[in-house]
């Protein structure tokens, strides 16, 4: 049963044109990357991208995907994950959706669990198909041989897949964080443009915040400070001190929005 | 009990849960009981420390900076705040240090021939072949992270000029070590009031070095080890291939450029340079040196600027110029070019800057 | 189809119903939606629930789905109590409340496809053809392929009945299942019902239209500012609402002298007279008509209509606020 849910879950989310739009969107983000990468190197020397990993994408495909999917997390997978938790308990109510599925039954609960399933598996999905066709443009662009890490070693293209599949699960689970918060924004309202723009709002204070050095002891309650320690995704060999971190700060989230959603949707009148 | 009333308490506990995750990761990491080990006398411990030779290791240092210093592109990690490094070393004078700096990284691998210096940020590598004995600043650099190295040059270079004791024990990277402390002795006339050294009990080898100033109860700044791991390392790590796409030049081509690009760094230069001169001995040791008149005008606008705010202009008998204050050190700059630093109050600086040749 | 036997039984005693709440009340803030309502929904039966705008039929049937949790008050559904027995009781409840709720994007077939993948009790297997009946039970087969969004109003309507009807029901709960339907949807809507109670099912209907209500409902429930003023049988509750009796005769006068002399209240209409049937009987009545002397050409049982009975429920009040429940009723139809 729970299945058959997950499954109609995952298709109406690919139904839905504004989540192909988007994941057309996303696409694009990797193709122009390599892109500009590409016509900066014919600038000669220091022409050069952006800075950080920017600086080896020269001649670096197999990084555009990490780039990428690094670069996105700031504004554009949360985003994305907004949009879709706003769709799956406030959109529904919008429609009136959510009492056809709560008098079905689906029990509050499972629902919830259904809607953080679809979360889950679009969010990878989207990272997946982002970071694939980094790998194709960034090759095609940019060439490979190999993956030349932060630390100036060069790994094998098996090795390199290997790192970037781990990073998709990375950003991925920092995704379906932030999804989840912003599904307890959607179960508290029926308006679903008020859990896109909270969390938003959230995520572009918290970077802010951030910022002042002033503020530091409230840098680690953030989600965002998270972000760029996964950057050691790309160093050799990997410390994995601020990657466990990270995600251990988006596992906090992750249950702290599963819970209040929980919460305000057992008591919720639908 | 009723299913919804589960389910809430459930998801409760979820939320305090993350809640209590999220504070517990904003806390900083408890020291933890100290250990008890066996008594051991200072100056056995002090001695120790200086033969101990460390063998091969890996491990993450921590530093934390609280010197109130500018930050220099040069040397992110000593920039104020708290920065990690990793270094691994194979005890025969093969090592790697790894110094991330934001989202690149700067790898420096000495590989028993060659000392490679690797910079993500622009995509360069220096490579340094090793002559017979000639000074490799890159590994100086690295080397000034590694708390082993520093502690033993601090101890050697100051054991005479103070009262060592032995003061209890610590857990540094989940090593039990012995706190060393070595305090100027009273003639000494230093900013610095103590300085801690975490030597493990089982290595003899310095983990953790915290500097204490007067009037501060916090340290100014503390290098230690996060993280350690005892024994041989990767081989691999003290490889280094430049990668396909790199810029491979030699340091003395990267110094030219580097002279081009930042006359500010004239002083530190100047300081580090050829002949200092040394006046004095043990803690209030200040180094002198005179900075070549046209470095001085070279100084940019906006360089001056900075130079401007972090100094304070003074004058006396000895001529007038500049002081600039951190919690650890002074450095006095004349205006003709004559400059005097030291882990020493400003008024010593005044009263040694006359001999400065 | 099930039947009505086959329900679980809870209460022996009585007679089994498909639904019954005790004490009902909810607030919302300081509105009281519904307050003290007592609702018995016979097995088999199909409750017709009145109301002018506002008077808590909806947000009743929403407590009775479980989907808002009552203040106060008992629920009992399909013999389980309510919110607890939600997960066993609602498989077997099909509803459509306050209007359609479907994805625009998706075409209706797809959406009664979503909603047949989170019906627990239809197998994975028979989603296909469920939906396909369902489409077919409600006229909707030629527009089944086209996008929710451009849906007519009865379409829409029509969608919802489907999606309610997916699975063969015991309780079938239709909140005012006609809104926007034609004549011809609503002449439908009125057969479904009929075919739902010869199966078997419960249905409960809330509805405006009070000929509707009469023409397809045995029970009638009347809510009036959330509570239940009246309820019962329909046949029942038109006659406590006080028959009487129309009589043709042109000997008008003698004709009530007779009645009054037998101390039953009559009056003239028409050609004839009006006699009220409280604490009496028609025999009774013509037999004292023809003892006095009084041809009787024709005698009618005069019945309430369900709209005198409504307006007399409702109404007092109703003029107070300064409109007729009629009108009321009048502005409920969108
Ligand atoms: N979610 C809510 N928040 C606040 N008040 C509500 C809510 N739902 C219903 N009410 C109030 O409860 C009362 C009953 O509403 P309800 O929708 O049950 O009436 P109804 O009988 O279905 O009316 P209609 O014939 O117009 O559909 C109304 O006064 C309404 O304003
Ligand atoms: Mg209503």
């Amino acid at each position: 049963m729970i299945t058959r849910q997950f499954g109609s879950e995952v298709r109406w989310m690919l139904r839905r044109p504004r989540t192909l739009i988007g994941l057309f969107g996303l696409v694009l983000v990797p193709i122009i990357i390599s892109f500009g990468i590409w016509t900066a190197s014919d600038e000669g020397e220091g022409g050069g991208g952006p800075p950080g990993l920017g600086a080896i994408l020269q001649g670096n495909g197999m990084v555009v995907p990490i780039f990428t999917l690094f670069l996105s997390l700031n504004l554009l997978l949360p985003l994305v994950a907004s949009i879709w938790a706003a769709d799956g308990l406030a959109g529904e109510a919008q429609h009136g959706t959510l009492r056809g599925l709560l008098v079905a039954p689906v029990s509050r609960v499972r629902l919830l669990f259904v809607k953080l399933f679809g979360l889950t598996a679009m969010s990878l999905f989207a990272v997946t198909l982002m970071a694939v066709v980094g790998i194709i443009s960034g090759t095609a662009f940019l060439g490979n041989d190999g993956m030349m890490t932060l630390s100036g070693t060069t790994l094998s293209t098996a090795e390199g897949l290997v790192r970037i599949g781990l990073f998709i699960l990375l950003v991925t689970f920092q995704m379906v964080a932030i999804g989840a918060v912003a599904l307890a924004v959607s179960s508290a309202t029926e308006h679903p443009l008020v859990v896109q723009a909270a969390t938003m709002t959230t995520i572009i204070v918290f970077q802010v915040l951030g910022q002042f050095t002033s503020l530091d002891w409230l840098h680690p309650f953030l989600i965002t400070t998270g972000f760029p320690g996964l950057i050691d995704v790309m160093r050799d060999p990997i410390p994995w001190e601020q990657i466990g971190d990270s995600t251990l700060l988006a596992g906090c989230y992750l249950l702290i929005g599963t819970g209040l959603a929980a919460i305000r949707l057992v008591t919720k009148d639908s | 009990m009723n299913k919804r009333k589960v389910t809430l308490a459930a998801a409760a506990a979820g939320v305090i849960t993350g809640v209590a995750g999220l504070s517990l990761a904003a806390m900083p990491a408890g020291a933890g009981q100290p250990p008890s080990l066996p008594d051991v006398s200072a100056e056995s411990l002090v001695q120790q420390v200086l033969t101990s030779k460390p063998g091969a290791f890996g491990g993450t240092v921590e530093v934390d900076n609280k010197l109130g210093l500018p930050s220099l592109a040069e040397i992110p990690q000593l920039a104020d705040g708290k920065h990690s490094a990793r270094i691994w070393t194979d005890g025969n004078g093969k090592f790697r240090a790894a110094l991330p700096n934001g989202q690149s990284e700067q790898t420096i691998v000495n590989d028993g021939k060659t000392t490679w210096s690797w910079n993500s940020a622009d995509n360069e590598v220096t490579k340094a072949e090793h002559k017979a004995d000639q000074p490799k600043p890159d590994e100086q650099k690295a080397q000034s992270v590694d708390p082993a190295a520093a502690a033993k040059q601090v101890v050697g270079l100051t054991k005479e000029f103070s009262d060592i004791t032995v003061d209890g024990t610590a857990r540094v990277a989940n090593r039990a070590a012995y706190e060393l402390v070595l305090t100027p002795k009273a003639s000494e006339k230093t900013l610095i009031r103590e300085v801690r050294i975490a030597v493990d009990a089982e290595l003899k080898m310095p983990l953790r070095v915290a500097v204490l100033t007067n009037g501060a109860s916090e340290p100014a700044g503390t290098v230690g080890f996060k993280e350690i791991n005892v024994g041989a390392q990767d081989p691999k790590l003290f490889e280094f291939t430049p990668p396909a796409q790199a810029k491979v030049t030699t340091p003395e081509a990267k110094e030219e450029k580097g002279r081009d690009r930042r006359p500010e760094l004239g002083v530190e230069q100047a300081l580090q340079g050829k002949d200092p001169q040394i006046f004095g001995t043990g803690w209030d040791t200040v180094v002198g040196a005179r900075i070549p008149a046209e470095a001085m005008t070279q100084v940019p606008a906006e360089a001056q600027g900075l130079v401007d705010k972090f100094t304070k202009k003074v004058s006396g008998n000895w001529g007038s110029g500049q002081v600039f204050t951190t919690k650890v050190a002074t450095i006095l700059i004349a205006d003709d070019g004559r400059v005097v630093a030291g882990a020493v109050p400003e008024q010593v600086l005044f009263d040694t800057i006359g001999q400065v040749k | 189809m099930t039947t009505s036997t086959s329900a679980p039984v809870t209460a022996p005693s009585k007679t089994a119903v498909a639904a019954r709440t005790k004490g009902l009340r909810k607030e919302y803030g300081s509105t009281v939606a519904v307050d003290r309502v007592d609702l018995e929904l016979p097995e088999g039966a199909v409750l017709g629930m009145l109301g002018p705008n506002g008077s808590g039929k909806t947000t009743t049937i929403r407590m009775l789905l479980g989907l808002v949790r009552p203040t106060q008050g008992e629920i009992e559904l399909l013999g389980r109590p309510l919110p607890e027995g939600a997960e066993q009781a609602l498989p077997h409840v099909g509803a459509l409340v306050e209007g359609p709720g479907f994805h625009p994007f998706l075409s209706g077939r797809e959406n009664l496809v979503r909603c047949a993948a989170f019906e627990p009790l239809l197998p994975r297997k028979e989603i296909k053809q469920a939906v396909e009946d369902a489409i077919e039970r409600v006229g909707l087969a030629q527009a089944a392929h086209r996008r929710y969004r451009g849906y007519s109003l009865g379409m829409k309507q029509r969608l919802g009945l489907a999606a309610a009807l997916l699975v063969p029901r015991k309780l079938v709960v239709l909140d005012e299942p006609t809104n926007g339907l034609d004549p011809a949807g609503t002449r439908e809507i009125r057969k479904i019902i009929g075919d739902l109670h010869a199966a078997g099912s419960t249905v409960l209907v809330s509805s405006h239209l009070l000929s509707e209500v009469e023409a397809t409902c045995t029970h009638v429930a009347v809510l009036h500012r959330g509570t239940v003023v009246a309820q019962g049988e329909l046949t029942e509750l038109l006659q406590a609402g006080g028959s009487a009796l129309q009589v043709i005769t042109p000997d008008v006068e003698t004709a009530l002298s007779a009645l009054r002399q037998a101390k039953i209240s009559a009056r003239p209409l028409g050609d004839g007279l009006r006699v009220e049937l409280a604490g009496t009987s028609a025999p009774q009545v013509i037999e004292t008509l023809v003892q006095g002397g009084a041809r009787v050409f024709e005698a009618t049982r005069w019945k309430t209509g369900l709209e005198e009975l409504f307006a007399r429920l409702t109404e007092a009040e109703e003029a107070e606020r300064g409109m007729s429940a009629v009108d009321t009723l009048d502005g409920g139809r969108r």
